[in-house]
């Protein structure tokens, strides 16, 4: 393999690098930060030391730190926010491992908003970052109450809902494909339920989620636009808990514990909604014999083997169910398996070794006679990831590592029995590797210069066996070549430099700027106007490029009144290249010669993202602000002239409010604005055989109505004290009941022909909700 | 139910669950763009005065109407060089004196208007009869519909498209096309998706069944597309027409049968 003889002698020179350069009478603290309740690990806590000069971290992914310093005495400081601070003396003259545990701190506010440690967004190089708290999106307004990351996210700037009631989002101009999901380090390739109205991600489960807008850190690769990264609870290491919740429509259930006491742990979430009971409850049986629901859960567990080892093994299997009643069956869903093994080489080297399963796949059967068939589709991949963190010294951190993912894209299998008019099909499997190695240093140059540089190496390949057609610009085959099983059919391979700073201009206050280019090798097909189950990914081929993507930004960050306020102004321009679009009239579905219809062209999104947010207190919450512009340039569409993409919009405000009324109340509210999408309504219109037909002239010239939004929800938390803790959370959705728009449809007048009206869609009005949540 | 068919259905599906969705007749401001010529029309395989529509296009806001272009020069070309002239026997309507077109044959159409000349090809597709028409029921949510089907049997290894015109009591009510990309060589029954309810004693049903070529299949295939009857609904744009100089519209050479009838 081409690639991974490129590869290998570079992770060996970065090897090499590290080996070298241990400065005299230095040592190292190391150890995990938990907390005292659960056990959990806690990503995020910020691990100061105080003395001769002054070093800090924070813990990583698996709650583990390592510091460096000259000997000597020091005061060591915890602090992680929600938590009591942890103070104490020590005289470093060894290498030492000392472990923390923090107690969650009461008499701080519950309403807990940023997991990070107090300035860490102001003295960070990293930019583009935007952190959720579980525990903040409980209290955060949502659709029939279900609760639900993607959506609390779309309340922040620069991250932007793909519609109503979507879980699908848009980060600084880029498609909802751009985005890297990740659970426990698995990809999730279609993150939503019920087509979209609510996401896989069930946040009972969740303990963790960042979502990088630019500035993307090295280890991550593999999309344009962002990196959702979200880890799972680990489990309770001290006790058996359940906790669950009744809603309109799903009900929740979460049991953890320990394995072994303090050693391992285990935690498995489960949800499934319940819409098809209430279409099981009537007396027609075309209608109680229909399908529709879906179901997801989360397992985890972990076990420290001693303690330079652990592991632990996770996994999310989730599917969506719908049928109707001996006509059809629907179903589609997600499957991952994360196998992980941290290892402590010494204090200073930390290693997690990754071993990954995600499939995707979706069933379509037909049961009607004289025409009955079944269409089997998947994606799956395999991934090896295999990370380092080593402490180089108290100025530098590195992180290095190696990934190899090999996917396998089955787009479609149509199988049929003998009587029926559909024939027996199958379009040829892809298989492809995504092999990438990357180092990246975290160098803090002077106490106010921070420097964040890396490179990530990434290569693909995509290998027989099958036949590989050429086409022409038109469309049409020009040849077709026959490749053998593991043959490679065409090499991509490129480097993505990723470069981020900050200087500190008071102890408030900073400057920061960012550049980062990124590749994607699989690109999702789909040109309809929402997302569905049945959206195919294909990879790179000879016709298909990557798509690349290069980002500059750069930001202002300021805390105010002891870092109770924060503020951040961040400006973006992103040059998108290999970007794809269709042929009008393509039909993905079952569409062997699917790149035929393809068009390839360039992107550009620039804006400005404004965020204030008050972090503590009875009352907090944020306002976040977007101005912003997203075009598209394609030869074949709109006379080679930019165009807008559809998730162009030019305002976009979200405000979001929290107030803790007393020990009991909690009220919250939401509200969102935005401009309406780029669209292309007609603009005329003709006859064709009778029927009235519309003229289209520029595309996306036109925009829907503005979207506008406000909801409100109260919490109540049961009498403290008791061995079942259970509270009432109450919304309403849309209070005011604002139409928006979800589709506009132009059709003839059906009590006038000679006419023709314009329809509006709304899909969600007001909705009340209502859940009960309990813990014992 | 077709492949195709199924998003449509569980879209219904879904919005007919969330019963919360509700559809408002609004004002739009939309622009007036320049009339645009419009060329519809073609020849088939059936002795007869085959017939193009020349028009162009007008505001959104005006009353639904055939908008004339009168004074053009049509003119259909055969692969041998013979010419048929097509005489514009009403305002914008152009017809040819009697004659059929072949099978297999490339015909060229060139309109001329205005000095300038719009130019499409058509390839007539070898003839599929229609053998007839049965009724299926199909029930979703409570709600029985009925539907027309049109059987044929499909040629195998020969890429193949449709085009059904659906005419119910005299009045057109659906344009549809299908391809033979899942059931290519087989007896087909392709259910036409317009709601057969409420007929009574002495309705006709007729079903007018061309076979098309692959540029004429797009262009019908993207026209329904763009009102969300072809599949999921798309972003919208002109469908592809097979004219040059921007016309918009579509030249169709193709063979033709039919079939009637008539509910007792």
């Amino acid at each position: 393999m081409p690639i991974a003889k490129r590869l290998v002698p570079l992770l060996l020179i970065i090897l090499c690098f590290c080996r070298f350069s241990f400065a005299q009478n230095k040592f190292t603290v190391s150890g995990t930060v938990t907390d005292s309740g659960t056990g959990e690990t806690l990503i995020g806590a910020s691990v100061k030391l105080l003395g001769s000069i002054t070093s800090g971290t924070v813990t990583n992914a698996y709650g583990f730190y390592s510091l460096s310093v000259p000997e000597g005495a020091y005061k060591i400081s915890v602090s992680f926010i929600g938590y009591k601070t942890v103070e104490h003396s020590i005289t470093i003259s060894k290498n030492l491992r000392q472990n923390f545990v923090l107690s969650e701190d009461n008499q701080l506010n519950e309403v807990v908003i940023s997991a990070e440690k107090r300035d860490e967004n102001v003295s960070s190089p990293q930019m583009g970052l935007q952190k959720i708290n579980v525990r903040e999106i409980n209290n955060v307004p949502v659709l029939l109450g279900e609760r639900d990351v993607l959506k609390t996210l779309q309340l922040l700037p620069g991250i932007k809902s793909a519609g109503e009631g979507n879980s699908g989002f848009y980060v600084r101009g880029g498609s909802t494909d751009q985005n890297l999901i990740l659970l426990d380090e698995a990809p999730v390739y279609n993150a939503s339920h019920l087509l979209g109205f609510f996401s896989t991600f069930n946040s009972d489960a969740i303990k963790d989620v960042s979502v990088y807008k630019g500035g993307m850190p090295a280890q991550y690769g593999g999309r344009l636009a962002s990196v959702l990264d979200i880890k799972m609870n680990d489990g309770n290491r001290k006790d058996y808990t359940a906790e669950g919740g009744i809603g309109l429509i799903s009900s929740r259930l979460k049991v953890e514990g320990p394995i072994v006491k303090d050693k391992g742990s285990f935690m498995v979430s489960a949800r499934r909604t319940y819409l098809d009971a209430f279409l099981a409850l009537s007396p027609d049986s075309s209608v109680s014999g229909n399908t529709l629901y879906f179901y997801d859960v989360n397992a985890k567990a972990n076990y420290q083997l001693d303690d330079k080892n652990t592991l632990f093994l996770s996994g999310y299997f989730g599917r969506d169910k719908l049928g109707i009643s001996e006509a059809f069956g629907f179903n589609w869903g997600n499957s991952t398996v994360t196998l992980r093994w941290n290892h402590l080489y010494s204090d200073r080297l930390f290693s997690n070794t990754s071993l990954i399963y995600s499939n995707y796949n979706y069933v379509i059967q037909n049961f009607m006679e004289d025409n009955d068939f079944e269409v089997n589709s998947s994606i799956k991949d395999f991934n090896l990831k295999q990370d380092f963190e080593y402490s180089l010294s108290n100025r530098h951190s590195l992180k290095f590592g190696v990934n190899a993912i090999h996917h396998t894209i089955a787009p479609g299998k149509l199988t049929a029995s003998d009587s029926s008019s559909v024939n027996q099909t199958t379009y040829e499997n892809r298989k492809g590797y995504e092999l990438a190695t990357y180092v990246s240093d975290e160098w803090a140059i002077s106490d106010r210069l921070n420097l964040v540089y890396g490179l990530r190496i990434s290569g693909f390949s995509l290998t027989g066996p099958g036949n590989f057609k050429a086409y022409d610009e038109d469309g049409n085959i020009i040849s077709t070549k026959t490749y053998k099983a593991g043959e490679v059919v065409k090499n991509y391979f490129n480097l993505e430099p990723r470069f981020s700073a900050s200087y500190q201009i008071a102890p408030s206050s900073s400057l920061k700027a960012a550049y980062t280019r990124n590749i994607q090798n699989i690109h999702l097909m789909s040109n309809s106007t929402s997302t569905s189950p049945t959206d195919l990914y294909i990879m790179n081929s000879n016709n298909v490029k990557p798509e690349i993507a290069d980002q500059i930004a750069a930001g202002y960050f300021r805390n105010f009144n002891d870092n109770n306020y924060e503020f951040s102004a961040e400006v973006y321009y992103k040059w998108m290249q290999n970007q794809i679009e269709y042929r009008s009239g393509t039909d993905l579905r079952g569409n062997g010669n699917v790149e035929a219809d393809l068009l390839y062209g360039d992107g550009r999104a620039y804006g400005i993202e404004l965020f204030l947010k008050k972090r503590f207190g009875k009352f907090n919450g944020w306002i976040g602000y977007t101005w912003s512009r997203t075009q598209r340039q394609f030869d074949a569409i709109n006379e080679a002239k930019w165009f807008y993409a559809k998730q162009d919009r030019t305002h976009d405000i979200s405000l979001v409010g929290i107030y803790k009324a007393g020990p009991r109340w909690t009220f919250s509210s939401v509200f969102v604005y935005n401009t309406g999408n780029a669209v292309t309504y007609p603009s005329g219109k003709y006859q064709i055989n009778g029927r009235t037909t519309f003229y289209y002239t520029e595309k996306n010239g036109y925009r829907t109505p503005d979207y506008h939004r406000l909801d409100v929800a109260a919490t109540l938390e049961g009498k403290p004290g008791k061995k079942l803790q259970s509270s009432w959370s109450f919304g309403i959705y849309n209070l005011y009941n604002r139409q928006n728009a979800f589709s506009i449809d132009f059709k003839d007048n059906p009590d006038d022909v000679s006419k023709t009206q314009v329809v509006r869609t709304t899909l969600f009005g007001i909705i009340p909700s209502v859940t009960w949540n309990f813990k014992f | 139910m077709k492949k195709k068919d199924i998003i449509s259905v569980i879209g219904a599906l879904i919005v007919l669950v969330w019963l919360s969705g509700c559809e408002k007749v609004i004002d739009l401001k939309l622009d007036n763009a320049t009339p645009q010529l419009v060329i519809y029309g073609g020849l088939s395989d059936k002795i007869d005065n085959h017939l193009v529509m020349i028009s162009k296009t007008y505001d959104f806001t005006d009353p639904n109407r055939f908008n004339p272009v009168s004074g053009a020069k049509v003119v259909v070309r055969n692969e041998e060089g013979v010419t048929i002239e097509y005489v514009e026997v009403s305002n914008g309507l152009y017809q040819s004196p009697k004659f059929r077109g072949q099978s297999g044959k490339k015909y060229m159409l060139d309109v001329t208007y205005d000095g300038k000349i719009y130019s499409a090809t058509s390839t007539m597709p070898g003839k599929v009869p229609l053998d007839s028409l049965t009724f299926k029921d199909f029930s979703f949510f409570g709600k029985t519909n009925t539907y027309v089907a049109a059987n044929y049997v499909d040629p195998k290894d020969i890429q193949n498209q449709y085009r059904y015109i659906l005419t119910v009591k005299g009045k057109i009510e659906d344009d549809a096309v299908s391809e033979d990309r899942f059931d290519d060589g087989n007896k087909v029954a392709n259910v036409i998706f317009y709601e057969l309810n409420d007929l009574v004693r002495g309705d006709t049903i007729d079903v007018e069944f061309q076979c098309i070529d692959r540029n004429v299949y797009k262009y019908f295939y993207s026209l329904g597309q763009n009102s969300g009857t072809g599949g999921p609904p798309v972003a919208p744009a002109n469908p592809p027409s097979n004219f040059n100089n921007k016309a918009l519209g579509v030249f169709n050479a193709y063979s033709i049968s039919r079939k009637t009838v008539v509910i007792k």
